[in-house]
């Protein structure tokens, strides 16, 4: 715990306590926004911004294992997935409308804070909100397959603008303490915050694999695994693993949508201000 | 103009080896190329390369070039890419060393000049060299290089 | 939806790559289904041909030691603009897939 709270207050981020979140302001999450981004540029000498939204791709530690990627990426396995994904967008609904309707925010200010309700507006909750409106069924399986489809169809179309989601009011700032505060939090028996691997031991090995830098999380999702696609259901959302995660650490999972994982995605999303979109993803 | 010799099933027969050692032939090249079935059921690389160029030789080139990662992501989708800058390229064949079936995968030069590239995803069941041979102009390349495949790490 | 899809790229020589991915299991027939405990047969192509304009230029050779749901590539030094190129595979149980695109 010494190291991290060092860390932490070495990075200019209020250290956490056990107690309920502390206000916190607009100034002090673009500091930890400028801290973060600058641990990461400062730790992989070489790379920019730019270059995260490629995930362990991007650290000089993956290099060995690069190839994997550039090569799937002369003709990435989701290309065909994203014309059906685009069939699916334009398929009517009963009453004449479509997802072309719906009322949903650029793709680069997710999670939208909505003051009326205190709540965090994700893509997969207004999807599923427009489809409800609309008299449809919403989709049951947020973390996979159709979702993460109509997910990556929608965003794709927002490919090189900056991420830059909205964090001005109170509201607003009390959700990103709540994923402050999940992202810094040490859980699971194995004991582990996802700062510990994706901040602290980011580029590192972890038994077979290397860690991945947390600058960058979620950019380019939803991701198309090839590890996935062996039993069948290769899309996943930023929900889908997140759960994996966690129970890697042998925690259990919260449930996709839920608090926790919106907060979470609410302050993975303020940290990548700035980096471009490029979805979808292809990983191993 | 030099008769061609249509032929059936691998390139190994022993008529072209014969007429082309005679110097009856141009570039042995088939008119219509099939299936090779005994290089894919071949358990080891030199039965495999005996089935499908007719010898096991090769000669490494710096002409032909292989790219791979040095540790595959996931062992049953290996991508590779083969590339050469040697004319007259008639055929191009991927070995996996230590699988129990080496012979992955190959291309066969049926008319016209190709790019001399060959690409694929390949199932690999442990770390292994990873042979890629090159037929051009009637003498067959090689180059080589080792990939390891790992179990584990962070999968979520 | 036709399952299998060709990508054409113009490469460093001023010929084009062509790749094509296959949707196809590529059964290697040692792999036993969880359910019932027996082996699933062997199921994968085993060829695969590259025509230009309607002529075959080169046959891709595949086993079962290649990837579920293929990839090949290859490049073509002659094709040009206005040309059409098709991919015509052929798996162990005689079944068939096919895709074909103009180079632009």
């Amino acid at each position: 715990m010494k190291k991290l709270v060092s860390l932490a207050v070495g990075m200019g981020m209020a250290v956490l306590t056990a107690s309920t979140a502390q206000a916190i302001s607009e100034a002090e999450i673009n500091n930890d926004i400028a801290e973060f981004q600058g641990f990461f540029l400062k730790r992989f000498p070489g790379t920019v911004l730019e270059d995260y939204v490629d995930g362990v791709n991007a650290l000089p530690q993956y290099a060995h294992r690069r190839a994997n990627w550039e090569l799937m990426m002369d003709f990435p396995p989701y290309e065909p997935e994203m014309e059906k994904a685009e069939e699916e967008w334009s398929v009517p609904f009963a009453n004449g409308k479509g997802f072309n309707d719906c009322d949903l925010a650029p793709a680069t200010t997710y999670p939208v804070y909505d003051g009326a309700s205190d709540d965090l507006r994700t893509l997969v909750a207004d999807l599923n909100a427009c489809l409800k409106a609309n008299g449809e069924k919403p989709i049951k399986n947020v973390k996979r397959g159709k979702m993460a489809r109509l997910i990556a169809h929608y965003k794709s179309q927002f490919n090189g603008k900056p991420m830059a989601v909205d964090f001005s009011t109170a509201g607003a700032q009390a959700w990103y303490e709540k994923g402050r505060q999940f992202y810094w939090a040490k859980r699971g028996q194995l004991n582990f915050s996802c700062a510990d691997c994706h901040v602290t031991n980011a580029g590192n090995s972890i038994r077979g694999d290397i860690l991945s830098a947390g600058l960058g999380h979620g950019v380019g999702f939803p991701v198309y695994r090839t590890k996935w696609s062996m039993s069948g259901k290769p899309w996943g959302t930023m929900h889908r693993r997140y759960g994996g995660c966690n129970k890697q650490v042998r925690a259990s999972p919260f449930k996709a949508q839920g608090t926790e994982y919106k907060a979470l995605e609410y302050y993975e999303a303020i940290m990548n201000t700035g980096v471009s979109l490029k979805v979808p993803s292809q990983r191993q | 103009m030099k008769r061609r010799i249509f032929l059936k099933g691998s390139m190994a027969a022993g008529a072209i080896a014969v007429a082309a050692g005679a110097g009856l032939l141009a570039p042995t090249r088939v008119l219509a190329a099939t299936w090779p079935e005994a290089a894919f059921t071949a358990k080891s690389e030199a039965d495999a390369l005996n089935a499908f160029f007719g010898s096991a030789d090769a000669q490494d080139s710096g002409d032909v070039t292989l790219k791979a990662p040095l540790q595959a992501e996931n062992g049953a989708v290996v991508p590779i890419k083969v590339m050469t800058s040697l004319a007259d390229v008639e055929a191009i064949a991927v070995v996996v060393a230590k699988n129990p079936s080496p012979f992955a995968t190959s291309l066969q030069i049926v008319a016209g000049s190709t790019g001399g590239m060959f690409s694929a995803r390949i199932k690999m069941g442990q770390t292994s060299p990873v042979n890629c041979y090159v037929k051009a102009g009637g003498k067959v390349y090689k180059t080589s290089q080792e990939i390891k495949v790992t179990v584990g790490g962070c999968g979520g | 939806m036709a399952s299998t899809k060709m990508k054409i790229k113009k490469n460093k020589t001023g010929g084009r790559d062509v790749m094509v991915l296959a949707k196809h299991p590529m059964e290697t027939g040692l792999r036993k289904d969880k359910k019932t405990g027996e082996k699933i047969p062997a199921h994968y192509i085993q060829t695969m041909d590259f025509s230009v304009n309607g002529a075959v230029v080169a046959q891709a050779n595949l086993g079962a030691g290649v990837s579920k749901n293929p990839l090949i590539g290859m490049s073509m030094a002659g094709a040009k603009s206005g040309d059409t190129i098709s991919v015509s595979w052929t798996d162990n149980k005689g079944e068939t897939g096919t895709v074909e695109k103009a180079v632009k």
